[in-house]
């Protein structure tokens, strides 16, 4: 009987250490996790730059929205933002685009966007408290908000084509 | 592929240095820099907001003093990180649920350890038989109570 009992507890024992490591070692410790999904996505107000006035998140209720994070300085953004551009023209009447820029200077972004013009709506995050807000943690960074206002799902790499950008805008779509 | 990720990353600019907010009044600036350190910097990895240079760290660093100005305690201000980037926005995680599994671990493998020694060192020795046993053989028994006569 005392065997028994001695074999269930190291059996136990070993099956617990296990377990953790396995749970402890099968995530990427560099990986950042997304706790924002199935979230309400934070509103914000902030001022445009691709023309005169604010952008208020609240104002677009019921209609999906596309929010891409990026900087003037990132080269990854730019190789995405044609994607980008043909998505907005693409989806624009069935979704809402919004461009943030933030971790850059305004100076730097009115350039850019003069230089490069802007095809959908672009914000200035002055102090980055949108991304913060969002648990952005690089760039450039895309959610999907749902007609409901909730975060559906975030791309964290750049749309390298229109058909991986199809594939991801779907599910805020239906 | 690779090139094309070798390029984005070779090719990756930085963000422009910029300063955070005026610091508050010096006891509320004090618990924001305390609170600061226990919290982790979301684009530079093992550093803390309060220790990294990180444009990102110092926005980081701005919502807690945003937070502590509107009168947030500590733990209101680890909750918004933990809602947002998990227990993972910690530098020391909770000692709960998995992570308190990790940190017991090594202490059930040396109590495992233990018990395996004590119990292979516990073994019973093996029967000796005994000096005084009567042997099972007829002639001997017959020699016996010849003697005994």
């Amino acid at each position: 009987m005392k065997r028994v009992v001695a074999v269930t507890a190291a059996l136990s024992i070993i099956g617990f250490i296990i377990y953790v490591m396995a749970a402890g070692f099968g995530t990427d410790p560099h990986e950042v996790p997304f706790m924002m999904k199935n979230k309400p996505a934070p509103n914000f107000i902030i001022k445009r730059l691709d023309k005169e006035g604010q952008i208020n998140l609240a104002d677009y209720k019921g209609k999906p929205v596309v929010l891409n994070f990026w900087a003037t300085w990132c080269q990854p953004c730019k190789v995405e933002q044609p994607v980008l551009d043909w998505a907005a023209q693409t989806y624009g009447d069935k979704a809402v685009f919004i461009g943030i820029v933030f971790e850059d200077t305004e100076q730097n972004t009115r350039s850019f966007l003069q230089q490069n013009g802007a095809v959908y709506a672009q914000v200035f995050d002055p102090r980055s408290t949108v991304a913060v807000d969002y648990a952005v943690s690089g760039v450039p960074e895309t959610y999907f908000i749902n007609r409901q206002g909730i975060i559906v799902k975030k791309y964290i790499y750049p749309f390298q084509s229109p058909a991986q950008f199809t594939e991801q805008i779907q599910e805020i779509l239906e | 592929m690779i090139a094309l990720v070798l390029s984005l990353v070779l090719a990756q600019g930085y963000a422009p240095l910029r300063q955070g907010q005026d610091p508050l009044d010096s006891v509320r600036e004090q618990r924001v820099q305390a609170v600061g350190k226990k919290l982790r910097c979301a684009v530079c990895q093992g550093v803390s907001i309060a220790d990294s240079p990180a444009s990102m760290a110092r926005a980081q660093l701005d919502k807690v003093r945003e937070l502590v100005a509107e009168g947030k305690n500590d733990q209101e201000i680890f909750d918004y990180f933990v809602e947002r980037y998990g227990e993972w926005a910690l530098m020391e995680p909770k000692k709960s649920g998995i992570t308190l599994g990790l940190w017991l671990a090594p202490v059930l493998v040396l109590v495992l350890g233990v018990l395996l020694i004590i119990s292979s060192t516990k073994k019973p020795a093996a029967p000796v038989a005994a000096a005084t046993e009567e042997p099972a053989d007829d002639y001997l028994a017959k020699v016996r109570a010849d003697l005994e006569k």
